[in-house]
């Protein structure tokens, strides 16, 4: 029988019996025997795993002095030498999937594996798909039990060096990384089985999941368009004439917002498209084709609407993933809120 | 805050779950047509601008396509009667 593993378990205050949103200010703690959920957790580990330490943090202190708390939780991990660091499971609450998803950073930073595990819907899941292993679990902390006994399993084979198999076997959320191997058939004859599967109608795997798209309640409809500040927002890659700002011309991670206030149209002297995807020429020519001010100038004029927004936003949308899409919509959509903003033109290529 | 989205592609943001889409021209030129001549190019821009605020102006229930040349028609339409 192998040795049991230097387990080191990170909870949050609720899950380490401190307390609810009333004790989530408090900093970051060690206990040395296991509480809360660790005891659960030292129960599923049996015999192959000790929980050395259980690290406590408060959910709104890790998320609010964040470099602290990660200082502390590495100082802490730095002397407790855990073999395999296990954070959660945090279900579906926000900050607390969060900050174990930091966590599991933090030791794989030292070298140290970790796994956690959270609802697919958890934020944590979005921040780092591709850099952190997380066991989907359900919303509430009714399936504990289960979610433990993966989070084990994975915590075992990573503690022993061993090589974790692909998401759907191992029983982790996908990280979006694919590893070059011989399925021992070839592409041609793996589509006709999956083709035939479909046509008996039983189940097959595909080889190129496609993530269905969200759905989103319509926003209500404008009273009164003539009251009505409008924005526009382009995906079109518009950019000052010579790119000054230096944006990158596809796979995006930022947006650009540029003032139109003393503006009544653009010119191609001024404006200019900078975007992989499409052919920029036209645009370059005319760049009210992708943002079209000279057009609302017109209607502010006649006052069909109340006013055009005073900046603009910009970005190239080429090849950018959706959580990080996501990410730039809701601050643009923030943006625009805190503005006063009413409606929104988005002009995509 | 209902957004009008713009776009040549727009069965693409249809089924992506955009709620009001508003056909454009082309990829490259989205709101005019270069190829129309400076008048006609402006009209149909006007015309597809037009339309995306009467969308932001309309209730909609879930993905919803509007097209400037069929709000062309029924604006001739309501104009005959």
């Amino acid at each position: 029988m192998a040795q049991p593993r230097r387990v080191v378990h990170y909870v949050n205050q609720f899950f380490g019996g401190m307390g609810g949103e009333e004790m989530a200010h408090v900093g970051i703690s060690v206990a040395s025997a296991p509480v809360g959920a660790s005891r659960a957790l030292q129960q599923a580990l049996g015999e192959h795993g000790t929980v050395v330490s259980t690290l406590i943090g408060g959910d709104n202190y890790v998320s609010e002095q964040r470099s602290a708390a990660l200082a502390a939780i590495m100082a802490h991990l730095q002397q407790l030498q855990p073999e395999v660091v296990m954070a959660g499971p945090a279900f579906n609450a926000g900050r607390y999937g969060l900050a174990c998803a930091e966590v599991c950073k933090v030791a794989q930073g030292l070298g140290v594996p970790a796994v956690t595990a959270m609802h697919p819907e958890n934020p944590g899941t979005l921040s780092y798909p591709a850099d952190v292993l997380i066991v989907p679990t359900s919303a509430t902390s009714v399936e504990m039990p289960t979610a433990l006994a993966a989070m084990v399993r994975l915590a075992l084979k990573l503690s022993r060096g061993a090589e974790l198999g692909p998401a759907h076997v191992e029983g982790y959320l996908p990280r979006g990384i694919r590893r070059l191997y011989d399925r021992q058939r070839p592409g041609y004859l793996r589509a006709l089985d999956m083709l035939q599967a479909k046509l008996r109608g039983e189940p097959f795997r595909t080889e190129v999941p496609i993530h269905a798209p969200e759905t989103v309640a319509p926003a209500a409809p404008l009273a009164d368009l003539s009251r009505a500040t409008i924005a526009m927002v382009t995906t079109g890659g518009l950019v000052r004439k010579g790119n000054p700002d230096k944006q990158v011309s596809a796979n995006a991670t930022r947006y650009y917002r540029h003032t139109v206030a003393e503006l009544r149209s653009l010119s191609g002297t001024d404006w200019e498209a900078y975007h992989a995807g499409y052919f920029n020429h036209i645009v370059n020519a005319n760049p009210n084709y992708i943002l079209p001010l000279n057009f609302l100038r017109d209607v502010e004029d006649e006052g069909s609407i109340g006013g055009v927004f005073e900046s603009i936003y910009a970005l190239p949308g080429v090849s950018t993933p959706v959580a990080i899409s996501k990410r730039m919509g809701a601050s643009i959509a923030e943006d625009l809120k805190a503005g006063g903003v009413d409606g929104c033109l988005l002009l995509a290529t | 805050m209902p957004v009008g989205m713009i776009s040549a592609i727009y069965d693409l943001a249809l089924t992506t779950g955009a709620n009001r889409v508003i056909r454009g021209a082309r990829i490259e030129h989205v709101c005019g047509d270069p190829n129309l001549g400076p008048e006609k190019d402006y009209a149909y821009g006007m015309r597809i601008v037009r339309t995306a605020l009467e969308a932001l102006h309309t209730s909609v229930t879930g993905p919803t396509l509007f097209d400037p040349m069929d709000m062309a028609l029924a604006q001739e339409v309501s104009h005959a009667s």
